[in-house]
C-alpha cells in the first residue's frame, strides 16, 4: 500500500534511475509499473491526504515523461550516429588525404644500444657505476697498463690498429680499467666500462672489424673467484630472465690471475643441443678472472689489501643471439629495412 | 697443441676415457678446440699381402692385384700403382670403409665399394699415404714393413686407435712447458689427484754422453746471448738414414707433423714431447759450404747482417737483416735462430754425419721475427711461449739416446753447452688465508701441498698457515704467489668453488650524466620516427671530399683493413650521409636517421697527449616526398628544439654561419660547416659558446650524394651540451583568471631577426603581474622586392589578480608597439 511517504521515496529512486528508456518506462509507467500502481492506490488513501497524494503522484508522473524524452533522445543520438572502422588508418566517414609525415614514421633504437641500456640498468641495480669507454687510446692504457709489456706474445692475441701517430684502436674496454680503478678508487669499486672496440679481422658474417663490448671491475677487501663467478651468473639471469648453470674454464688474458672463460648452460635450448650452442647444451660467453695485482698497481691500489675480479663481453653477439640475427654485418648496415624493425 | 690420448694416458697414468678427458682437459687446462677420434676414420682397413699381380686387360695404367687378409679366399683388387710385388704389405680399404682423407676435405666422406674398374671387378682399395692421411704421397700405394702382421686392424697396426685432443694455444699462451705432450700429461695427473712423476732424463741435467769413436769438432759462438740463453749441441757420425718406425710416424702424424725421415722425426717427436725445439745439420754440408771451417763446425749465433739472405727449409728465400737472430757457419747463415732450418745443411738420404741443436732463444725476438718473416713454424710456436734454458740438457739427452738406437749413429763430440747465466731455483711462500681469501675457497695446508706436490712443486718447510714451495724448473710463468694460487684453483677445479654474492654497503651508484643525456635523447628521436644508427668510426679520404670536408683533419689508420677505412672520420655526419644515400638507393624517400657516437680532429689532443674524445649527436633528415618548397632546416630545428625543451634546456641560440665569423669556431664544428649551405645553416649556441649545426646540405654534397631537395640535417657536440647549464624548474603558481587571446600583426625589416622580436614581445608580456606567452602563427611577405616581412604573434596573455578589459589589452599591446617601434623600426598593423 502507498503512502504519502512511499511517494516521497519513489520520486528519490526516479531522479536517480540510471536505467535505459525501455527499461525506465517498463519500471515506472507500465501496466505494473510503481508509479502506475501508485495512482490506482490512490482511492486507499486518507481523505485528508488524498489531494496531497494526487498532486504528488502526478509530479511524479511529469518527472518520469521528462526523463522518458530526454532519455529518449539520448539514445536516439547513439544510435544515429555513423559506425567506423576503427582497424583502417581512416575510413569513408572522415576521409583524408594526407601523408604520413617523418615524425608519424616508426622511430627506432638501435639494438645493440637497446641491449647497453638493458644492461646497464641491471649493473646499476646492482650498484655499479658507468664510464664509456675511449675509442682512440695509447699503448699504456691499451697494454703496458693492463700487465702486456712490450713484446708479448699476448699482444698478438689482439689484432690491433693503430694509427700513424701511434695511437692505438682498443682491441677490448679493458683499455678503461686503469682509468676506471684511479677515477673511482680508493676501494670498493664497482664500474661497468661499455664502449665500441675495434679489431683487425677480415668481415664476414661472424666477425667485424667494429664491436661493442662491456667490461666491469669489481675490487673491494676479501673479493674472490666465487664472488665472481657469482655476480656474473646473477648478471645473466637477471639479463635472460632464467636460472642458468654455469661454468669457468681456465683461459689466458695477462691482465687477470686465474684466467677464466665464463660458460653457461644455453638459454634457448635448456643443454639439449641447439644450432646458438652448436649442439653442446653450453655457450662461451665472456672472458674474467681475477685482477692481476701489477694491474690495481698501475691503479694506484694496493693488491695486498685488496683483490678484485673484471670481465668483459661482446654485445653484439649476445644481441644477435637474443634476436634471431644471423650476419653481423648488419648491425652497422644502416639499412632502414633493419632499423626499423626495433 | 695437438696431443694423442694414448701416450697422455701412458704418461699420466689416467685410465679414463677419453671423452672424459678432453672434459677434464678442458675444464682445468684451457680450451679444447676440437677432439676427433681415430677409430672411426679407420674403420674397415686392414692390413694385406699382395699374393697375385696381373695387368689389367683394358687399361695400361692399371693393375689387378689379389690380395690375402688371411684368410684362404683371395680378393681382387684394382689399383693405379703397377709397381706393387708379390709379397708387399699394403693397407687395404675394405668395402663400406671410408677414405680418410675425405672425411676432412669433403662434405660426405667418400665411401668404398665393390665396383667395376673398366670391366674388372675391384673389392676395395688399396691406399696412398695422402688417402690414409699419413702423407702427402698420393702417386703410389704406400709400403707397410715386412713384418706387418697379416689381416690385422690397419688403425691399431699403425697406432692409430687413439684420439687427439687439440687444446687452443691462446689457452696456453704463458705456459712453454704445456706445448709438450709432457706437461699435459703431468696436469692430467694432478687433475685426477695423482702424483706425478716426470720420466728420469726429463729431470737429469747432467751432460751424460761424450764422445765415443770418431771426433767431430764442433766449435760455438754465442753473439746474440742476450736472446739467446743458451746453446748445446753435440754431433754424430755412421748416421743411417731411414724411413721411420711405424710408433714414430703415427705419433708425428697424430700431432700434425710430416714424417721426413728417421734424424728429423726424431728430433721432432723429443721436440713436442718436452716442448723443446731441436735441429739437426748436416756435418758435411756445414763445414764443405764453410770457407773457413777447417775441419771443424763452426757455428755462430749472431744478428744478421742487412743484405744476407736465407734459402730456408720451405724453399723460400728470406731477406734478412740485422733484428733477425741467425745461426750460420763462419760467414753464412745457415738457420734463422728458432724458427726453420737452412735448405744448405739440410738432413737429406745421403747424410751419414750431423750436428744436434738444442738451444734457448728469447720468445720475444722469436715472435718478432716470425712474424715479420711471416714464418709459422712448430718450433716458433714453442720458443714463442717461454721455454726454461734448463729443458735444454735433458731434451738432447733424450735425442742422443733415440737416435743412438734408431739410427745406428755414434757420438762423434762432447755434448758442446754454452750457458753463462744459469737460472736459479726459485721459492715462494704464501699464506693459506690469502690464497683461500683469493679463490673463495677453503682448502686447508694438506690439500694445497698434495695439489702442488702432484704437479712436482718442490715443498719447503714454512710455519702452520703458510706454504712454501720451489718452483719447478720448467715453470717459466710462475713470479708471483697469485700465480700459485691460480694452479690450485685450476687443479682443484673452480667448478667445485662454492658461489658467492659480494656483499657490499648499500651506497647508490654514482651517475653518469653525459650516458644519460644519451639515453633521454634516443628515446625522444626514436619517439618522433626517426632511427638510431651505428656506423663504422671508419672512413676515407674520398669519403670525406665527398662531404666536402678536409681529410687532413682526421687520423689516419697505420694498418688499414682496406682503403676505404683508412682514416679516422671527422664527424658523424659523413657517415649518415653515405648511410642516407644507401638508403636512398634502397628505395626509403623519407626518414630520418641518428647516431649519437665520438668522432676524432687529429689536431684536438688533450693535457696527456690523448686525441680529445667529445661525443657527438647527428641526424640526417630526408624527405623526397615533400614537395612543397618549405625549407627542411625547419623540421631539423623542430628535432633539435624539442631535446632541448623535453630537457629543460633554455637560452639555446641559433646564428646563420653567413653571418657568423668562422675564425671563432672549434675545430670541430669549423671542419662540419663545409658541409653545409652557409645560408640556410645555423650554429647552435649557448651565450658564446658553439655546441653545433643544423641546415640544409651544400648543393655540392646534395649533388654528391644525391639527395633530395628537402633535405637537412645536424651535427651537436654533447659533451659541450652538457655544460650548458640547466635551470632547476620551481613550480609557478597556475593562473586563476581566464586568459585573454590576441593575435598581432606586426611588419618588419626582412633582415629583422624573428627571435629578436619575439623575445622583445616576450619581456613585456611578463612584466609586473602579467603572464604572457607569445607564439608564431604566421610569416608573410608579398615577395622578393618587398624589404619588410610580417610576423603574425599570438599572445595568450593573464594577469595575476584580475580578469583583463578591453583597457588592459590595449595598453599592453600599445606598449608592444611603442617598443619594436623604437628598437626595430617595426609596426603594428
Amino acid at each position: 500500500m502507498h503512502t504519502l511517504k512511499t511517494l516521497e521515496k519513489i520520486k528519490t529512486e526516479i531522479l536517480e534511475s540510471n536505467s535505459s528508456y525501455s527499461e525506465f518506462k517498463e519500471k515506472y509507467l507500465g501496466t505494473k509499473g510503481l508509479v502506475t500502481l501508485a495512482l490506482k492506490d490512490i482511492t486507499t488513501i486518507d481523505k485528508k491526504d488524498r489531494a496531497e497524494y494526487g498532486k504528488q503522484i502526478n509530479e511524479i508522473k511529469n518527472i518520469c515523461n521528462d526523463i522518458l524524452q530526454k532519455k529518449k533522445l539520448q539514445e536516439e543520438k547513439i544510435h544515429t550516429s555513423k559506425k567506423i572502422d576503427p582497424t583502417a588508418p581512416f575510413d569513408i566517414n572522415t576521409p583524408s588525404d594526407k601523408l604520413p609525415e617523418i615524425l608519424d614514421l616508426k622511430g627506432s633504437k638501435h639494438p645493440l644500444h637497446k641491449e647497453v641500456e638493458i644492461f646497464t640498468d641491471i649493473f646499476k641495480d646492482m650498484g655499479f657505476d658507468i664510464l664509456e669507454s675511449r675509442q682512440i687510446d695509447d699503448d699504456y692504457h691499451m697494454f703496458e697498463s693492463l700487465n702486456f709489456p712490450k713484446g708479448h706474445p699476448a699482444r698478438d692475441m689482439y689484432d690491433t690498429f693503430w694509427t700513424e701517430d701511434g695511437f692505438v684502436l682498443p682491441a677490448h674496454t679493458s683499455t678503461m680499467q686503469n682509468r676506471a680503478l684511479k677515477k673511482f678508487g680508493p676501494p670498493p669499486i664497482r664500474v661497468v666500462l661499455p664502449g665500441r672496440c675495434f679489431r683487425n679481422e677480415a668481415t664476414d658474417a661472424s666477425h667485424e672489424h667494429t664491436f661493442y663490448q662491456i667490461e666491469g671491475i669489481y675490487v673491494d677487501k676479501g673479493i674472490s673467484l666465487a664472488n665472481m663467478q657469482a655476480t656474473i651468473k646473477t648478471f645473466l639471469e637477471a639479463y635472460l630472465e632464467k636460472e642458468l648453470e654455469v661454468k669457468i674454464q681456465p683461459a689466458f688474458f695477462p691482465f687477470t690471475e686465474p684466467d677464466c672463460e665464463f660458460i653457461i648452460s644455453c638459454p634457448f635450448c635448456d643443454k639439449v643441443g641447439c644450432s646458438t650452442c652448436n649442439h653442446s647444451g653450453w655457450i662461451e660467453l665472456m672472458g674474467c678472472g681475477m685482477i692481476h695485482p701489477n694491474v690495481l698497481k698501475q691503479g694506484g691500489i694496493n693488491p695486498d689489501i685488496y683483490s678484485g675480479f673484471a670481465w668483459g663481453f661482446g654485445v653484439d653477439r649476445l644481441t644477435m643471439i637474443k634476436l634471431g640475427i644471423k650476419d653481423i654485418r648488419l648491425l652497422r648496415d644502416s639499412n632502414l629495412n633493419f632499423l626499423r624493425q626495433f | 697443441m695437438k696431443a694423442p690420448i694414448n701416450l697422455l694416458k701412458k704418461l699420466s697414468g689416467v685410465k679414463l676415457d677419453d671423452k672424459e678427458i678432453v672434459r677434464l682437459i678442458s675444464e682445468h687446462i684451457g680450451q679444447v678446440e676440437d677432439f676427433h677420434d681415430l677409430r672411426g676414420d679407420y674403420k674397415g682397413i686392414l692390413v694385406a699381402e699382395i699374393k697375385e699381380k696381373q695387368d689389367h686387360p683394358n687399361a695400361d695404367k692399371l693393375a689387378i692385384y689379389k690380395i690375402s687378409t688371411g684368410d684362404k679366399k683371395l680378393i681382387q683388387v684394382v689399383a693405379g700403382d703397377k709397381t706393387l710385388e708379390v709379397g708387399d704389405k699394403v693397407a687395404y680399404l675394405r668395402p663400406g670403409s671410408k677414405i680418410p682423407y675425405t672425411i676432412y676435405t669433403e662434405a660426405e666422406p667418400v665411401i668404398i665399394s665393390k665396383r667395376k674398374i673398366r670391366g674388372v671387378e675391384s673389392n676395395g682399395m688399396l691406399g696412398a699415404e695422402k688417402e690414409l692421411n699419413l702423407g702427402s704421397d698420393y702417386t703410389k700405394v704406400m709400403r707397410l714393413p715386412k713384418d706387418a702382421p697379416i689381416g690385422e686392424d690397419f688403425a691399431k697396426y699403425y697406432e692409430l686407435d687413439d684420439t687427439i685432443v687439440d687444446i687452443e694455444n691462446k689457452a696456453l699462451t704463458n705456459r712453454g712447458d704445456l706445448f709438450g705432450i709432457l706437461g699435459i700429461a703431468r696436469e692430467l695427473s694432478a687433475i685426477t689427484n695423482n702424483k706425478f712423476e716426470s720420466p728420469q732424463w726429463y729431470l737429469d741435467n747432467d751432460k751424460k754422453y761424450t764422445e765415443e769413436t770418431s771426433c767431430l769438432n764442433i766449435e760455438i759462438k754465442n753473439d746474440a746471448e742476450v736472446i739467446c740463453p743458451r746453446y748445446t749441441a753435440i754431433s754424430f757420425d755412421n748416421i743411417n738414414i731411414q724411413e721411420s718406425l711405424i710408433w714414430l710416424k703415427s705419433f708425428l702424424v697424430k700431432s700434425g707433423i710430416a714424417s721426413i725421415n728417421n734424424v728429423v722425426d726424431i728430433t721432432n717427436y723429443v721436440a713436442h714431447l718436452v716442448g723443446q725445439p731441436l735441429h739437426a745439420f748436416d756435418y758435411d754440408k756445414l763445414v764443405n759450404n764453410d770457407l773457413k771451417a777447417k775441419g771443424t763446425a763452426r757455428i755462430n749465433i749472431r744478428m744478421a747482417k742487412i743484405g744476407e739472405t736465407i734459402l730456408a727449409l720451405d724453399n723460400k728465400i728470406y731477406e734478412l737483416d740485422e733484428n733477425i737472430m741467425v745461426i750460420a757457419d763462419s760467414t753464412h747463415p745457415i738457420a734463422i735462430a728458432g724458427i726453420i732450418g737452412g735448405k744448405d745443411t739440410e738432413v737429406d738420404a745421403n747424410t751419414k754425419r750431423i750436428v744436434l741443436e738444442c738451444a734457448n732463444f728469447d720468445k720475444t725476438a722469436i715472435r718478432k721475427t716470425s712474424m715479420r718473416l711471416g714464418i709459422s713454424t712448430e718450433a716458433a710456436t714453442k720458443f714463442k711461449h717461454a721455454i726454461s734454458p734448463d729443458t735444454c740438457i735433458p731434451t738432447l739427452n733424450k735425442a742422443i739416446e733415440l737416435i743412438r738406437e734408431l739410427t745406428e749413429a755414434s757420438i762423434a763430440s762432447d755434448i758442446v753447452d754454452i750457458y753463462s747465466l744459469p737460472q736459479r731455483t726459485k721459492s715462494l711462500s704464501f699464506s693459506l688465508a690469502s690464497l683461500n681469501t683469493h679463490l673463495g675457497t677453503d682448502l686447508d695446508k694438506e690439500t694445497v701441498e698434495k695439489i702442488l706436490s702432484n704437479m712436482e712443486y718442490g715443498m719447503e718447510k714454512e710455519d702452520e698457515g703458510y706454504v712454501k714451495v720451489s718452483i719447478p724448473y720448467w715453470r717459466m710463468d710462475i713470479d708471483i704467489k697469485e700465480d700459485i694460487f691460480e694452479d690450485v684453483g685450476r687443479i682443484y677445479g673452480y667448478n667445485n668453488i662454492k658461489l658467492e654474492l659480494p656483499t657490499r654497503k648499500i651506497k647508490p651508484s654514482g651517475i653518469n650524466k653525459l650516458y644519460n643525456l644519451k639515453r633521454q635523447i634516443r628515446e625522444i628521436l626514436s619517439n618522433s620516427g626517426a632511427n638510431e644508427t651505428d656506423t663504422y668510426s671508419f672512413t676515407d679520404v674520398q669519403t670525406l671530399k665527398k662531404c666536402n670536408q678536409d681529410p687532413e683533419f682526421a687520423f689516419r689508420i697505420k694498418n688499414a683493413l682496406a682503403p676505404e677505412l683508412s682514416l679516422m672520420r671527422t664527424s658523424l655526419i659523413s657517415s649518415l650521409l653515405t648511410k642516407t644515400e644507401e638508403n636512398i638507393q634502397r628505395g626509403f624517400n623519407q626518414f630520418a636517421l641518428f647516431e649519437m657516437n665520438i668522432a676524432h680532429q687529429r689536431q684536438l689532443v688533450d693535457g696527456n697527449g690523448l686525441p680529445i674524445e667529445s661525443w657527438s649527436l647527428a641526424m640526417v633528415i630526408c624527405d623526397a616526398t615533400n614537395n612543397s618548397q618549405t625549407s627542411a632546416y625547419y623540421l631539423a630545428k623542430r628535432y633539435i628544439a624539442k631535446i632541448f625543451s623535453t630537457l629543460h634546456i633554455e637560452g639555446i641560440g641559433y646564428s646563420l654561419i653567413s653571418e657568423s665569423s668562422e675564425k671563432e669556431l672549434p675545430i670541430n664544428i669549423k671542419n662540419l660547416i663545409y658541409s653545409f649551405e652557409s645560408n640556410r645553416t645555423a650554429l647552435i649556441k649557448y651565450n658564446d659558446i658553439v655546441l653545433g649545426v643544423i641546415g640544409e646540405f651544400n648543393s655540392v654534397v646534395v649533388n654528391n650524394f644525391q639527395l633530395p631537395a628537402y633535405s637537412s640535417g645536424l651535427e651537436i657536440d654533447l659533451n659541450a651540451l652538457l655544460n650548458v647549464e640547466q635551470k632547476s624548474k620551481q613550480y609557478r603558481e597556475m593562473p586563476k583568471y581566464p586568459a585573454s587571446i590576441n593575435d598581432v600583426c606586426i611588419e618588419v625589416n626582412k633582415d629583422t631577426q624573428y627571435i629578436d622580436l619575439e623575445n622583445e614581445i616576450k619581456k613585456i608580456v611578463n612584466k609586473d603581474k602579467l603572464w604572457g606567452e607569445v607564439s608564431c602563427i604566421d610569416i608573410y611577405s608579398k615577395g622578393k622586392e618587398d624589404s619588410k616581412k610580417r610576423i603574425t604573434f599570438r599572445l595568450t596573455l593573464r594577469h595575476n589578480s584580475k580578469t583583463f578589459n578591453s583597457n588592459d589589452i590595449s595598453s599592453i599591446i600599445c606598449n608592444i608597439e611603442k617598443n619594436i617601434r623604437e628598437k626595430f623600426d617595426a609596426t603594428v598593423i
